[in-house]
């Protein structure tokens, strides 16, 4: 059965429809891909799922239970978790505080919490880090720091916004290798992603959208020989 | 019916005004998205440079625009280069509280020097009012809408005509291109604060003739202020100009039809049903 | 050990409290101390949503002018004792904060601020023209206050001691609150919220909840203290009660003495209250202008403020954490 199902989910601001009609599924234990062109509206399905944007209309459902018109702090204890696309650290902490809480989330009782950010840390390998302010990280141990604060969180489901974004190529296989882990241990993935090398690697499924509607899904490698995703990343007259 | 159309005509006179202090902090808020809580003072110090121009030089405070709104502009300038610059940085909380210091500091110094009575600004020609249609209209009052109006429109030139003016506009739109195209930010800072500043002052002479004035003004004329750019979305010039006739009419037809004790409470409540529903303003041209 | 190390500041902190009016005869000395307290509470209120939240309101005069009104009106109007109508004055202003913080934390950071502003100025406006409840702009005059007799003497309400007493246990209230809190979950919670109210909710805190409770407590507070002044100084009228003056005060307090500590707003109050009456003899209302000019030096040069200043030190030389 599917983890998440996504139904004729459809979203407008003033007039413009930035999600149309969308309709995918995700299954426990894969990882999802969801790529397309800039402006495609990937964040924006993110933040409709965790409900920082309502819907205009359409379904949005957790183990069959809907999820829609939650606000973001309900949809995270449902156990969907998110990372941010532009990092979203609480800059003036430390890196344990930061981890810790979103650990409370499960674990209300600090030194609870606090063991159970440790461990998260160690995960994602910042273990070395625990006492630098949030704000001083690199860009590669920030985004470390968003997966962490997104897993102690303990969620079904994990939703990644170009968590690859801006790094380099051996960062890269270092958090390609992380997602990998994240899946091992049991989460669930969606991926929002441009480093498309490393989507295509480790992805099972990818769901490719453009302005806003889905043009195409299925393995990644049969997904990238369709004409519509062609046309949509490199322009139709390339293709025709 | 007379009633009416008097506390209309007089409603957009002060509210063209209001809409001149407006868009001061609206200016400044689009370009540097800071808001200035001594924006008031601004206003204050321009009356009382209107009042000490005529009491001491003789000076028609109408022809003393023209000494005050170049100084006030350097005042501006030099607010941000010495005591704004290294705050901003620091985030929009720490700001907000320098300029509710710095709000602090000049009312209370003013009041100081110049003592908390009430002054007026009594003009030769202010006495009998021109009437129009039948509707009684103060004479400076309305010299200072006409002026108000020309400064806008120079304003406005300025911004869409010049260079540096639509640095402004680039920066106010989106920071980051700005910078990207080679605007220099810290250069559109400086002066779009003295912009700012000179505005209020500008504005705090015109309204001189027309209001009380005494040190403590800048308070009332702020909350105004905020009611103004709120009506028409931070960041937005056409919006404050809405904004602020807007309110001058709201708190005109107000004292007349509602309650003259609860004038100002019209513009609060009606502020705060904007910030709450639309919070990009009501004419939708803010953020 | 480690309990004993984290009571054993405010055990002392109590002590001097208590020692202080078996000491000190003097009754202008006293009314300083009772002001330096009263401060105490009102900045640690605002601090609680101010400071921890980050959460700047500007209109904290109202929440002060509901405790202030209910206290007395209460007292004149239904006879109840100050013990009894202090703290229902907190309870209203708490009841009153939950209808402001349901409409202005719709709004954030700065827009949060002004929506603060707008509310005090309409709650001002109302105790000037709401004349059948308020007494209007003429106000409110305590004449004669109840009696008390406490193991029998009974309590002489000329002297200072008795509101002394009244200020140090509010004092103890709002900083044993505050000290609660930086120590709790929900402080935790505040912190993010004040660092970034996204991120807060995306890892599960419900920031509406969050900022309304702390809102409440920080009106119950405010009002408390509104409650105070109303029998302290036997008299409320709008202007004395409700300005923005006072709401300024008390974020001059949190601000000087430290953002979000707890022994902050006790430093900024003694602070608040040595410039006010230092410079009164010189000049009147002079006073504002070092609040002003305080409050610009310590953002450029001390952001964490006096106290906080004081605990990085200490802190440092503990060697972290």
């Amino acid at each position: 059965m599917a983890l998440l199902e996504v139904e004729k989910l459809t979203r407008n601001f003033g007039g413009v429809c930035a999600v149309s009609n969308l309709s995918f599924s995700v299954t426990e234990g894969e990882i999802l891909g969801l790529i397309g062109p800039n402006g495609a509206g990937k964040t924006t399905v993110f933040n409709l799922v965790t409900g920082f944007v309502r819907p205009t209309s359409g379904a949005i459902r957790l183990d069959g239970r809907s999820v829609v018109g939650l606000r973001p702090h309900a949809v995270a204890r449902r156990g969907i978790a998110r990372t941010f696309q532009i990092v979203k650290p609480f800059p003036g902490l430390s890196v344990r505080e930061n981890v810790t809480l979103a650990a409370f989330l499960r674990h209300p009782a600090r030194p609870e919490a606090e063991a159970a950010a440790e461990k998260v840390l160690e995960r994602v390998g910042l273990s070395p880090r625990v006492n630098e302010l949030a704000s001083q990280l690199t860009l590669m141990d920030q985004k470390r720091l968003e997966m962490a604060k997104a897993l102690a969180t303990e969620p079904r489901l994990v939703l990644l916004d170009e968590p690859m974004g801006g790094l380099n190529a051996t960062e890269v296989d270092v958090a390609s290798a992380l997602v990998q882990r994240i899946r091992e241990s049991g989460v669930t993935v969606v991926l929002v992603e441009h480093v498309m090398k490393a989507i295509m690697r480790i992805s099972d499924r990818v769901v490719v959208i453009n302005q806003g509607e889905k043009i195409a899904e299925g393995p990644p490698a049969k997904v990238v020989e369709e004409p519509e995703v062609l046309a949509a990343y490199f322009g139709k007259k390339r293709v025709a | 019916m007379e009633t009416f159309a008097q506390s209309l005509v007089s409603g957009v006179l002060t509210g063209a005004l209001y809409a001149m202090i407006g868009i001061g902090l609206t200016v400044v808020f689009g370009v540097m998205k800071i808001i200035n809580l001594a924006h008031g003072e601004m206003v204050m110090l321009g009356m009382f440079g209107a009042f000490w121009g005529q009491a001491l030089w003789h000076l028609d405070p109408f022809v003393s625009l023209v000494v005050w709104t170049p100084l006030m502009f350097v005042v501006g300038m030099l607010t941000y280069r010495f005591l704004l610059r290294k705050i901003i940085p620091g985030g929009e909380l720490n700001t907000l509280l320098y300029t509710a210091g710095l709000s602090l500091l000049i009312a209370n110094v003013a009041l100081f020097v110049w003592k908390g009575d009430y002054r007026t600004i009594s003009l030769s020609y202010g006495m009998t009012p021109v009437r129009p249609f039948g509707i009684a209209i103060a004479v400076p009052l309305a010299i200072a809408f006409g002026l108000a109006i020309a400064i806008t429109v120079a304003l406005w030139l300025f911004l869409s005509r010049t260079n540096l003016g639509r640095a402004i506009r680039a920066t106010s739109q989106n920071p980051e291109a700005a910078t990207l195209m080679g605007v220099d930010v810290e250069r559109v800072a400086v002066v779009t604060f003295g912009l700012g500043t000179a505005l209020a002052g500008a504005a705090g002479v015109l309204l001189a003739p027309s209001l009380y004035l005494y040190p403590t003004v800048g308070e009332l004329l702020l909350v105004k202020c905020f009611v103004i750019v709120v009506l028409g979305g931070l960041g937005s010039v056409p919006g404050a100009i809405a904004g602020g006739i807007l309110l001058g009419v709201v708190e005109s037809l107000g004292a007349v039809y509602v309650s003259a004790t609860y004038k100002d409470g019209i513009g609060f409540v009606l502020f705060l049903a904007v910030l709450l529903y639309r919070p990009s303003g009501l004419f939708g041209v803010g953020k | 050990m480690k309990l004993a190390r984290r009571f054993l500041p405010a055990l002392l902190g109590v002590a001097a409290l208590a020692a202080i009016p078996l000491v000190v005869k003097n009754s202008f000395f006293l009314h300083v101390c009772i002001l330096v307290l009263m401060w105490t509470v009102l900045g640690a209120a605002w601090n609680v949503l101010g400071g921890f939240a980050g959460q700047v309101s500007f209109g904290h005069a109202a929440l002060f002018a509901v405790g202030a009104y209910t206290t007395i009106i209460l007292y004149l109007k239904g006879g109840l004792a100050p013990w009894w109508g202090i703290p229902l004055g907190g309870l209203a202003a708490a009841v009153v904060s939950l209808p402001i913080g349901f409409l202005c934390f719709r709004l954030r950071g700065p827009y949060f601020s002004l929506s603060t502003l707008a509310v005090a100025e309409i709650v001002k406006l109302v105790a000037l023209n709401w004349e059948s409840v308020t007494a209007g702009s003429v106000g409110y005059l305590i004449t004669s206050l109840p009696p008390l007799s406490i193991l029998g003497a009974s309590v002489n309400w000329e002297g200072k001691v008795p509101f002394y007493v009244a200020a140090a246990i509010l004092t103890v209230i709002a900083l044993a609150a505050t000290g609660w809190l930086r120590s709790s979950r929900i402080g935790a919670y505040l912190v993010a919220i004040r660092e970034n109210e996204d991120a807060a909710e995306a890892v599960g805190i419900d920031t509406v909840r969050t900022k309304a409770l702390t809102f409440a407590l920080s009106a119950f507070l405010a009002g408390m203290g509104g409650g105070f002044y109303a029998f302290y100084f036997r008299y409320v009228d709008p202007d004395a009660v409700a300005g923005i003056g006072l709401s300024m005060e008390m974020v001059f307090i949190a601000v000087v003495g430290g953002l979000g500590t707890v022994g902050g707003p006790l430093v900024g109050a003694v602070f608040l209250t040595a410039v006010a009456e230092l410079v009164r003899e010189r000049f009147q209302a002079g006073h504002l202008i070092f609040y002003g000019l305080f409050m610009m030096l310590v953002i450029r040069y001390m952001p964490e403020g006096i106290w906080g200043r004081v605990r990085k030190i200490i802190d440092g030389k503990k060697g972290g954490s």
